[in-house]
């Protein structure tokens, strides 16, 4: 999965980080086990060497282990923080956001999710945002934990009853990205699932004018019947 | 040699009731311990059933073999019985059985207390699969609020759940007592702790962290089941109460027992591999002090589970730190058992083989989650099936492939027969086999293609179908090998071939006890010298039976 978000793209490399690091320990770890086992096995009959290891021999691993550690450890600090740097929106991006994000309100409910823009529109399910535009996803929830999750676009946030968590992003190619929800929410979770349809600040501002109409219409053959007495 | 001392040797007197009777009714640590253990591995088999139903449904992509509500029924139950129910029991009926013996006492402390421990885990074992005549929980793994709460989920599974763990953890908080107590005073003379096995150290460092963490579990229960039943806001938001909260408390004891299991693990693999060697230990006390700092930096490190949450930044880089600080100790133990085979006299039995299985699965396990606990990588991963991968090489590792390791050495001590060795062989290839083809698939389902967790379905296109097809294979493989142990174990209980009562040459006090052990352990309590009692022991003998001949030849006439 490419990443197609500043951020995402320094989380794959840190991903990429680790696992090259992980793989080489685990080689180290498991070779020098194999090595161990296959070159001292079967000498039954010799009586071994009755060696301990001196506390000087375990400083030094631990000094060792213990600079790893601090290299993993600051290598994971810098891509992190660059990972939560808040991009700015670029040329190509929707002119009202430049000087502060396109704030957006993601609810998640059992089992799906609901999209609130600016100007009062709102979506189920697809959420519609412009190319290069920096987006802030406000995310709430109103009955259990959910997490929403679009690995390509952005790093995964739970939705907590009575909390706000937030996701940042800036997507940089037009396209449609797959998400899905990540925390175990009751019987239906594995299909409660979302997509992010990313497009020119044009086909945005048609979008929710778009809504905002059908929206608008709904209400007023609602108020329609109302009135003809339909609906009590 | 000075003259023995008088001894009242009890032995041989009838028994009145039936053997079963004798069993449930002892408060010996090693009737308690033998049944834990055997109960453990007997839910062992039931989470194993499970967990193969789970993979089955998650052969293909879309598959309708087992329904949302059952797939999810099936989830929750495999949960606590995998977690509370096998591994937690088992580390502790290890602890139960050979830590007296290890130390050199002739009982518990507090007998009936650790006699109440086991039979409120039997219990907690019982309402969990009674559950099944009313509704098992549909609340997940680690059932988080507010989906357990009565709102979302009314039926009583939760409850049952609830009961079940908080009996069981509440049992496992008392035999911690006991075994505290017990190692705190009951040691024979000389054996001071810095001359104590390295398995009664992990069992004494268990103990002390289950006395940490097992409260905060049942504190958790308890507020649950308040908000169930009593109307409870422990974790209601709008409130005053907060989803966080059951977050923070239930992460505290999951991730004290995902270190309590490894600190088992690698306690027992710390006793099997210099006996199996030929040679010490390579560093006691830096092993020692290993496990020790796995349990207190360990746990601290539970927030790694909530890197998605709204906690602040801060908090995730303490967790960080947390976690990558275990690098240090967990290098060093790994270092100090691939030191002490190197230059050794390798006696490739069972429970080495397993052993050193479980060094290999351990390795793997803990290295993936160094990587998942980089705060940005957790970002991505967590909740993926590249956890899931991660803790089951761990947690596998540690508690089937350690737990055999240790049930093949102590076997025969237990039973007095040794288990077979071809079919240990056989099962512990089927056993590697399986492990790899089931977790490593799912390390790339979830990091390439972010397949989350606990779904009951995976959809088709997602690109994850060969690795779920492949990991399903792998849970049958892996399934068999543990059953072939588990078959070897009940054949050998009766038909294995007749062990001695230091089978392997061990260094520990258990090895001067019969086996299986008198009810009183031992008849003459040993006076320790050293760190390795038993060799010493051994030394002492030898050298006694070769003055006896020496003055038998002297005192024979020249001819």
């Amino acid at each position: 999965m490419a990443p197609h978000s500043p951020g995402t793209d320094q989380i794959d490399t840190l991903l990429w980080i680790g696992f090259v690091v992980a793989a080489i320990a685990i080689v180290a770890i498991n070779g020098a086990l194999i090595y161990a086992v296959r070159r001292y096995r079967g000498a039954r009959d010799t009586d071994p060497r009755q060696v301990r290891g001196g506390r000087r021999t375990q400083f030094r691993v631990g000094a060792l282990l213990s600079l790893f550690a601090m290299a993993v450890l600051i290598v994971s600090l810098v891509y992190t923080e660059k990972a939560r740097e808040t991009p700015t929106t670029g040329s190509a991006g929707l002119a009202s956001a430049r000087s502060e994000p396109l704030r957006i309100e993601a609810t998640g409910q059992q089992w799906l999710w609901r999209y609130d823009y600016p100007n009062a529109a709102f979506s189920y399910y697809k959420l519609v945002v412009p190319v290069d535009t920096t987006i802030e996803l406000g995310l709430v929830s109103t009955d259990v934990i959910h997490t929403w999750d679009v690995p390509q676009l952005a790093a995964k946030r739970d939705a907590v009853p009575g909390k706000t968590n937030h996701v940042v992003f800036r997507a940089d190619e037009e396209g449609a990205y797959d998400g899905q929800s990540a925390t175990f929410s009751g019987q239906a979770y594995a299909a409660m699932r979302t997509e992010v349809d990313v497009v020119s600040p044009q086909e945005y501002k048609d979008f929710i004018a778009e809504q905002k109409a059908g929206i608008q219409a709904a209400q007023d053959r609602v108020v329609g019947l109302i009135k003809e007495g339909e609906v009590p | 040699m000075s003259a023995a001392r008088p001894e009242v040797v009890a032995d041989g007197f009838s028994r009145r009731r039936p053997r079963w009777v004798e069993l449930v009714t002892s408060a010996d640590h090693k009737d308690v311990g033998r049944v834990m253990i055997v109960a453990a591995l007997g839910f062992l088999f039931i989470a194993l059933v499970e967990f193969v139903l789970m993979r089955l449904q998650l052969a293909v992509p879309e598959n309708s073999l087992l329904s949302p509500v059952t797939f999810n029924r099936m989830l929750s139950l495999y949960g606590a019985t995998a977690i509370f129910i096998f591994a937690i029991p088992l580390a502790l009926g290890f602890f139960y059985y050979l830590a007296p013996l290890q130390i050199g006492a002739r009982g518990t402390a507090l007998p009936r207390l650790g006699q109440l421990g086991l039979w409120l885990y039997i219990a907690g074992a019982t309402v969990l699969y009674a559950g099944f005549l009313f509704t098992p929980s549909e609340a997940g793994v680690n059932p988080l609020a507010p989906l357990s709460e009565l709102a979302f989920l009314p039926n009583n599974g939760v409850d049952a759940w609830a009961a079940a763990t908080g009996l069981a953890t509440l049992g496992f908080v008392l035999i911690a007592i006991n075994l505290v107590a017990t190692m705190r005073k009951m040691r024979a003379p000389g054996m001071a702790w810095r001359r104590l096995p390295v398995f009664a150290w992990s069992a004494a460092i268990g103990s002390w962290l289950l006395l940490m963490i097992g409260p905060v579990m049942l504190a958790a229960i308890t507020m649950l089941l308040i908000d169930r039943n009593f109307d409870g806001i422990f974790f209601a938001d709008g409130s005053g109460g907060a989803p966080l909260l059951w977050e923070h408390m239930s992460w505290i004891f999951f991730t004290g027992a995902y270190m309590l299991i490894l600190i088992t693990a690698l306690g027992a693999i710390a006793e099997i591999v210099p006996v199996f060697s030929g040679k010490p230990l390579f560093n006691r006390g830096a092993v020692i002090g290993s496990l020790l700092a796995i349990a207190v930096i360990g746990t601290l490190a539970w927030m790694q589970n909530m890197m998605t949450a709204p906690i602040g930044i801060g908090w995730m880089y303490f967790a960080m730190i947390m976690s990558l600080a275990l690098i240090v100790p967990f290098g060093l133990i790994l270092f100090n058992l691939i030191a002490t085979m190197v230059g050794g006299a390798l006696h490739m039995r069972a429970p080495l083989l397993f052993a050193v299985g479980a060094i290999s699965m351990i390795s793997i396990g803990i290295t993936a989650e160094m990587v998942h606990s980089m705060v940005a990588v957790s970002w991505r991963l967590h909740n993926t099936m590249d956890a899931t991968a991660a803790t089951h090489f761990a947690l596998v590792g540690g508690s089937i492939f350690g737990g055999f390791a240790a049930l093949h050495y102590w076997f025969p001590k237990m039973t007095g027969r040794t288990m077979g060795e071809t079919l240990a062989r056989f099962s512990f290839w089927t056993m590697v086999t399986g492990t790899l083809l089931t977790f490593v698939p799912l390390f790339f389902a979830g990091a390439d293609h972010g397949q989350v967790v606990d779904a009951y379905k995976f959809f088709d296109g997602t690109g994850v179908n060969a690795e779920n097809l492949i990991a399903t294979v792998g849970a049958f493989v892996l399934a068999i090998g543990i059953l072939l142990t588990l078959a070897n174990g009940m054949l050998s209980r009766t038909g294995g071939a007749r062990a001695g009562h230091d089978q392997w040459g061990g260094d520990s006090l258990e090895w001067f006890a019969l086996s299986p052990p008198e009810p009183h352990n031992f008849d003459v309590l040993p006076d320790v010298r050293s760190d390795r009692p038993m060799r010493d022991i051994r030394a002492a003998i030898a050298n006694r039976s070769r003055r006896a001949e020496r003055a038998a030849r002297e005192t024979q006439p020249v001819a």
